[in-house]
């Protein structure tokens, strides 16, 4: 089924929305690079499930947002999001700073989803590494530490293989600043998230790169310490991108996890 | 026009080599290479410069602010205001300035301004500026509300100054429930404020619209008269008239007996506009920070960056003056002609320009070259 696109009116903000699928549904929430769009991956998951993957506020083609400070704040729009297109109870998937987006949504309301699936989400300090300071390098260099090797990257042609037209570097700058405006300071985390996570009883699916440069595995390890109902996997060979590096292996492990199509 | 003498506090006491490994003199540079002997003395020296400055006739000392970069170690600037407020006597001190975006609590800087006016009989000038990104890393402020926090700084900086206590600021980014200062300035309703200006239009416009003095910092002449345009629309808006009172210009500049002595001299100019400006655009510009307006006027201010220009190329596009006493009040006198300037600002020590040097260019610009730009 062929996704379409379409901009919700959330609390006058217009937000831009790839829905598509069939099945339950599952909101996609997506990290500071921006909303890829129709992915691979996104594809292959939509065959089982009715994927809504809408842009943040402030990102892409979605209306600004200047009055947020924190991701806090994001995550209760999506939750607004959630009520407001009608989703019921779905399931909630959010990469990176949508994984951090979604752990608090999931802190917040629990009740208002299904089961979880976090991919290499920031929201905790690591305990002895670091998080990289995506905002100290340039676009061009932080791609490099995002992948683990880009020859292994399948869409890595239709992504990144072409230099970006004005209104793509536009975007992309507008995805940088509403990423730096959500994540300054603390910068990536929030000391408060590891108090109320053990709130989160829903079953819960954590994926890492094993090579993640970005944001180091041990915080997964955390997440899966405080959330009392998750299991943490690892895929090798994987930095950042678990979606985009290994697409087939990664949707196996959501479909895997979410059960198919056990709830249409 | 009057003429200010200014010095960044350079603490250049390191093998070259070494800055040359990292990607930045700034933010990069590890600290372990700061030599706390030599800027013990180094502070010393720079102020007696600044001293003897208000001796020899300069009619300002401005002074700034920035941090983690051996290029300037004036890490405080209300700081060394008040050493300058009580230690000369007779020239304005121009703080050009503090970085109000990385301020987090504006009335204590309001109360700091004050005193520093108080001690120094009314000679604060005070500048207030947006600062560059490598303040922004430092102070770990949000870069993306580098204006915002620029102006609401500045607002409640002036309602301290200009309105009674006790009043509540509840604000976007500063939440004071008891403001109520017990020290003003002693100038009224509040010292001059001067803003520095080197790429973004909008802080032109506003700065045209209130009437503060406002200073392009090393940008060519056609920039300059651009942003005075840009100015000038600010002023226009509230219909006030613009005078020469209004505009500053900066430059580089020393002076000493022979041309050969002051090219020799002025040479040590270029490490502040290569190797000190040398970083990632990330460093400078961080994301968030300037508008669109503001990246696009850059790009054209800056065609080509200072750090990739000669010494040559530096002195041909009037960066940097450095010649006799008479040659260097004829280019001054250029610079009023061409841009209509009130208010010359003279970055006029750098890097490791000795102190003899220091002190004889500042003898001559009072002997000489001050009596006759004061009548241009």
């Amino acid at each position: 089924m062929r996704p379409r696109e379409e901009t919700i009116s959330i609390g006058g903000i217009g937000v831009h929305t790839w829905i598509g699928g069939q099945g339950d549904p599952l909101l996609v929430l997506h990290g500071a690079g921006g909303n890829r769009g129709w992915t691979r991956w996104l594809a292959q998951v939509a065959e089982r499930f009715t994927v809504w993957a809408p842009t943040h506020p402030g990102f892409g083609r979605s209306g600004d947002a200047d009055w947020m400070d924190g991701i806090d704040d994001l995550a209760r729009f999506h939750l607004w999001f959630i009520d407001a297109a009608g989703l019921g109870r779905p399931h909630l998937l959010g990469h990176s700073i949508g994984g951090w987006t979604a752990a608090e949504m999931a802190t917040m309301s629990p009740g208002s989803i299904a089961r979880l699936v976090l991919v290499a989400p920031v929201g905790l300090k690591p305990e002895t590494g670091e998080i990289l300071d995506v905002f100290y390098y340039s676009p061009p260099q932080l791609l490099t530490m995002t992948v683990h090797d880009p020859k292994t990257v399948p869409e890595w042609d239709e992504l990144y293989g072409r230099a970006p037209t004005p209104a793509e570097i536009e975007i992309a700058t507008r995805n940088r600043e509403m990423a730096a405006r959500l994540t300054w300071k603390p910068y990536m985390h929030n000391p408060r998230l590891a108090h109320v996570l053990p709130r989160v009883a829903n079953p819960t699916l954590i994926v890492w790169g094993r090579e993640d440069r970005v944001v180091p595995v041990e915080c997964g390890e955390q997440y899966r310490r405080h959330l009392p109902n998750a299991r943490l996997t690892v895929l090798e060979r994987c930095g950042h991108l678990p979606p985009i590096e290994h697409p087939d292996a990664f949707a196996r492990l959501v479909l895997g996890f979410l059960g198919g199509d056990t709830r249409r | 026009m009057k003429l200010y003498y200014f010095s960044e506090m350079p603490h250049h006491e390191f093998p070259d080599e070494e800055g040359d490994k990292y990607p930045s003199l700034r933010l990069e540079f590890p600290n372990r290479f700061f030599d706390r002997e030599k800027a013990a003395a180094n502070y010393r020296r720079y102020l007696t410069e600044y001293e003897f400055a208000d001796q020899a006739g300069f009619d300002g000392l401005m002074i700034n602010e920035h941090h983690s970069t051996p290029s300037c170690v004036n890490v405080g600037v209300n700081m060394t205001a008040a050493v300058l407020a009580r230690t000369t006597r007779r020239a304005k001190i121009l703080l050009l300035g503090n970085i109000l975006p990385i301020e987090d609590n504006p009335v204590r800087m309001a109360e700091q301004l004050a005193m520093a006016d108080l001690i120094s009989g009314g000679r604060v000038l005070s500048g207030f500026v947006r600062g560059v990104g490598v303040e922004t890393w430092w102070s770990n402020t949000n870069p993306v509300h580098n204006r915002e926090r620029f102006e609401e700084c500045h607002d409640l900086i002036l309602k301290c100054w200009t309105e009674p206590g006790p009043f509540r600021w509840e604000g976007r980014h500063y939440h004071f429930r008891h403001v109520n200062p017990w020290c003003l300035p002693l100038q009224k309703p509040h010292p001059p404020i001067w803003i520095p200006g080197t790429a973004s239009p909008e802080t032109a416009v506003w700065a045209g619209r209130r009437g503060y003095t406002y200073v392009p910092f090393l940008v060519p002449f056609e920039i300059a008269r651009e942003l005075f345009d840009y100015y000038r629309q600010g002023a226009a808006e509230v219909g006030r008239t613009v005078t020469a009172d209004n505009l500053g210009f900066l430059i580089c500049a020393v002076t000493a007996e022979t041309k050969a002595k002051a090219i020799e001299a002025g040479r040590h100019f270029v490490w502040r506009m290569g190797p000190t400006l040398r970083a990632p655009t990330e460093y400078f510009a961080p994301v968030g920070m300037r508008s669109r307006a503001g990246t696009q006027f850059a790009l054209r201010a800056r065609p080509r960056s200072l750090a990739t220009m000669s010494y040559q190329e530096l002195l041909d596009g009037q960066f940097i003056v450095a010649g006799t006493p008479d040659e260097v009040i004829d280019r001054f006198a250029r610079v009023q002609r061409e841009l209509g300037v009130g208010h010359l600002l003279l970055e006029a020590q750098e890097s490791r320009m000795d102190h003899p040097t220091t002190m004889r260019s500042i003898e001559l610009m009072g002997a000489k070259v001050i009596p006759a730009v004061a009548a241009l």
